[in-house]
């Protein structure tokens, strides 16, 4: 109990005095976690839009495998890239294992499923009245789908905000491609608010992990305060 | 009003987005266009876990003008790191695996800089009773207590294939048991952690458990630790680290010239000096030996400690 | 201008419309009333190409709508649609409105005007920044129809516009469908299962039952001489007697009904099974004491069965050898002293009558 009340008391101060190096790696974490959400959001919503509003043989198993792969381990990811980008991979030449690069690659991976399953599922939310209103309103097919995606924007603001909540908060990917490294160059370093949480408590520095934890759940509620606000609307 | 938060959220998050799009790009290193070396080091963890690495990693970016970025995974998963080609850089202590990596042709310029001894830590109490036994018999010891029913004796393995590990095996072997047959899976007495040094030092203390450690991580968390050294002495408690670097013929992009200097600056008299120093303010003693002046008695070659690599 | 030539529809295995046949005047505003189920719906939405018939033709100023895929747009964007369930896009009432305008690449300025103009007309002026999801249900479908109206549409379709919005919402939007029509000359098909608001609205009814038009004609024809006994319970007519045609002339006939004369006119020849329509408005009660016989039409004695409030009126059920209902004031059942079990003489002009051709089954 003692660990914990000094911890957290040591926690506090480290955040307040903006420890250089709590301030770095909660830094890195959200450039890296929202580079990802980015690079996912440019591949989702227009992924999305295509299964949602297409009419193939499949797309009904498809979305399925979508849902299914809500659930992808991000260890299994996080394996899956480590062993693509390894030097003896497929992507060797390229040298991004144990770089941010890396990261981001894993996480935009991790949460595209998610993001495209929740834009689907955002498009499909839009009442049908709406869709007949638009088509009855005269709108060539572009027009239309250009409003069921405005129709729907709050909902895929909050897929947005999902995906990068899951890619922030996971430590298995992370920490197999990222190797947790500590350089002297911000840039260089991998080290994030998991993967330094989980090698803190390791090795016994239990304040430098109760304040990265803090840090690491105010983000997290501070994005689904965002989320229940957008959809409150 | 609710209206004009939703859209303060939305502009913030659009920002993020936006901010991210950008720095986003230019924070993504591109290892080869960075005016600095970078040097990929894989480390067991008891040369980062006590920080020693911490110590003198600032003083070789300084004097090659290069980046060293450091992955602590211990001895066998910085093998496979290095028989991969995803480091530059190896630096381990198991002799007989560092023996079949190079043999194998994926290590070259092996040299040895540092030494310290294994110790067997477990609780004040000593359950057991294995203070001052030779590591063959007390690990006997632990294993006949341990199967013994209701019995309060527990043994912590890092069960990570690391160097730590490896002697562990060791050490069972040279007393005669056989690890896969006789020890593990023989019972609830004998628990692998599967982490680094530093944690399962950690849960040894929380299960006050037996454990083997290196002395330089076990004095590195002994102020946080109720685990005391019961055996401390035998000639298989040795512990050797040595650097070598990945063979460039195996992998022509490694930085070989970095690593190269890395491992010279490693057996460099002013790192050796480093080394023998190094927690002696804090700790009282050493936390490892420097290996330059000892070969002899640690049974290395000369040029091992000494020959700079050309 | 909007023809309809034998159109079907089914969805699946159910068939919707079964060969639905009528023709909408430029100008005209058309009630299409019915049971809930009828098909109303469908029919709005096959003129509106939101679905396609199963079989054939809905023609526009003579062309096939659904023949050429390459045309729809085009033809779709002629005509306008309300729906029945208020719905609006997230976004405020003014660009709701201009939805449709925007697709057809309006400049903003004449959006602005139009929208202004809109917004005005339906009674919103003001609420144009207002975020259209706060609205109530009546006003959303003032929007909607104001979306629909700012396009200018030559056919304003509208499917159930006031199905579940409150009295004044929905006399509002009557009164508009009433103004756009008459100041703007378009053509209007809407639907409603309310009988009297296609009575209230429209020049011409069609009566959609079982998938078909079971009569169209103006709302007096529909109201006062339903086609079939069908269209009579529909249209609110509460007696409705079977009988077979035992003597005629002049126009004039007798009708048996199970052992009951009934005196009708009726072009009907003897042996014709009819059905004969009565509203209860049409029939009178008085005690059987003071029946004056002077009377040339129906007078049947009876025995009152029941007396059942409804409203400020009376509904009172009177057993003639068969059941007759007439809606008489409260103070008109006092002062005749009309009670159940009392004795009563049922009268009703022939011209009251209305026989139409029985059911084939």
């Amino acid at each position: 109990m003692y660990e914990i009340i000094e911890g957290f008391v040591e926690a506090i101060r480290l955040i307040v005095t903006l420890d250089p190096d709590v301030i770095a790696i909660s830094a890195r974490s959200v450039i890296i976690s929202l580079t990802a959400t980015v690079l996912a959001t440019l591949l989702a919503i227009p992924l999305g839009a295509t299964i949602y509003f297409g009419t193939f043989r499949g797309r009904k198993g498809l979305i399925n495998l979508i849902q299914t792969l809500y659930a992808l381990p991000t260890v299994v990811v996080g394996l899956l890239i480590f062993l693509l980008i390894s030097r003896v991979g497929p992507f060797g030449f390229l040298r991004l294992l144990f770089t941010p690069t890396a990261m981001v690659i894993a996480q935009t991976v991790l949460i595209l499923p998610i993001m495209t399953g929740l834009t689907i599922s955002a498009l499909s939310g839009v009442d049908p009245v709406l869709r007949d209103t638009l088509r009855s309103l005269g709108a060539t097919r572009l027009q239309f789908l250009v409003n069921i995606m405005k129709e729907a924007r709050f909902a895929i603001l909050a897929a947005v905000a999902i995906g990068f909540g899951r890619a922030i908060s996971e430590v298995g990917a992370a920490i197999l491609v990222g190797g947790n490294i500590m350089a002297s160059s911000f840039a260089s370093s991998t080290r994030v608010l998991t993967t330094a949480i989980s090698l803190e408590t390791s090795m016994g520095n239990i304040p430098e992990s109760i304040a990265l934890g803090i840090v690491l759940l105010m983000i997290a509620l501070g994005v689904n305060l965002a989320i229940t606000t957008v959809q409150h609307r | 009003m609710q209206r004009r938060t939703l859209f303060a959220v939305a502009a913030v998050m659009v920002a993020l987005l936006l901010i991210c799009g950008c720095t986003g790009t230019t924070s993504d290193p591109t290892p080869i266009a960075t005016e600095k070396q970078q040097l990929r080091i894989a480390t067991t963890t008891s040369l980062y876990d006590t920080k020693l690495l911490a110590q003198i990693t600032p003083i070789f970016e300084e004097q090659y003008n290069a980046e060293v970025l450091i992955v602590s995974a211990g001895t066998g998963k910085a093998l496979e790191y290095g028989q991969r080609g995803d480091v530059d850089v190896l630096m381990v202590h198991d002799r007989a695996r560092e023996d079949t990596f190079i043999g194998d042709g994926y290590g070259v310029n092996r040299r040895v800089f540092a030494y310290n001894y294994f110790v067997i830590v477990g609780p004040e109490s000593d359950p057991a009773g294995i203070k001052g036994m030779q590591p063959e018999a007390a690990f006997v010891t632990i294993r006949e207590k341990g199967m013994a029913s209701e019995s309060d004796v527990i043994f912590v393995s890092r069960g990570d294939n690391s160097g730590t590990h490896s002697k562990e095996k060791a050490i069972w072997k040279a007393a005669g048991l056989n690890y896969s047959a006789d020890v593990q899976g023989s019972g609830d007495w004998y628990q692998e952690a599967g982490k680094g040094m530093g944690a399962t030092l950690a849960m040894a203390n929380e299960k006050q458990a037996y454990t083997l450690s290196d002395i330089g991580t076990y004095l590195a968390y002994k102020g946080d630790l109720d685990l005391v050294t019961l055996v401390d002495e035998g000639d298989i408690l040795l512990n050797i680290y040595s650097a070598m670097q990945i063979n460039p013929e195996k992998y022509p992009d490694v930085n070989s010239t970095v690593a190269k200097d890395w491992v010279n600056f490693m057996i460099s008299d002013d790192v050796q000096k480093e080394i023998a120093s190094f927690g002696v303010d804090q700790y009282g003693q050493p936390l490892f030996y420097a290996a330059q002046n000892d070969w002899e008695k640690i049974g290395v070659t000369q040029a091992e400690v000494k020959d700079p690599v050309l | 201008m909007i023809e309809l030539e034998d159109v079907s529809k089914r969805f699946d295995d159910k068939a919707v419309l079964a060969g639905v046949t009528g023709r909408i005047e430029r100008g005209e505003i058309f009630a299409v009333i019915g049971p809930s189920g009828a098909g109303k719906s469908t029919l709005l939405r096959l003129v509106d190409l939101l679905d396609t018939p199963t079989e054939g033709a809905i023609r526009i100023d003579g062309t096939d709508v659904h023949a050429d895929k390459g045309q729809s747009l085009s033809i779709r964007r002629m005509m306008g649609m309300v729906f029945q369930k208020p719905a609006v896009f997230n976004s405020t009432v003014a660009e709701n409105i201009a939805v449709g305008l925007r697709f057809r690449g309006a400049d903003e300025r004449a959006i602005r005007e139009k929208v202004e103009d809109a917004l005005e007309i339906v009674g919103l002026a003001g609420y144009g920044e207002r975020r259209a999801r706060t609205l109530s249900g009546g006003e959303m479908q003032r929007v909607a129809l104001a979306r629909a109206m700012v396009i200018e549409p030559e056919i304003l379709l509208m499917d159930e516009p006031t199905a579940n919005l409150d009295p004044v919402s929905v006399e509002k939007i009557e009164e508009l469908v009433f103004c756009i029509n008459r100041d703007l000359g378009t053509t209007i098909l809407f639907s409603t299962h309310d009988m009297y608001q296609g009575q209230r609205l429209a020049h011409r009814i069609g009566v959609l039952m079982n998938g078909v038009f079971a009569q169209v004609g103006t709302p007096r024809e529909v109201f006062t001489l339903p086609a079939s006994r069908d269209v009579a319970r529909f249209v609110g007519i509460e007696n409705v007697i079977e009988g077979v045609v035992v003597a005629g002339e002049d126009g004039t006939v007798t009708v048996d009904a199970g052992g009951v004369r009934v005196r009708a006119k009726s072009p009907f020849p003897r042996g014709e099974r009819v059905s004969l329509c009565i509203r209860s408005e049409d029939i009178r009660i008085a005690p059987a004491i003071r029946a004056r016989r002077v009377f040339d039409g129906n007078i049947l004695p009876g025995t009152v069965t029941s007396v059942v409030p409804r409203g400020p009126f009376s509904r009172v059920t009177v057993d003639c050898g068969l059941p007759l209902s007439s809606v008489l004031s409260w103070k008109a059942v006092e002062d005749l002293d009309i009670r159940e079990g009392g004795r009563v003489e049922v009268s009703f002009a022939a011209e009251s009558v209305h026989a139409v051709r029985a059911a084939q089954d």
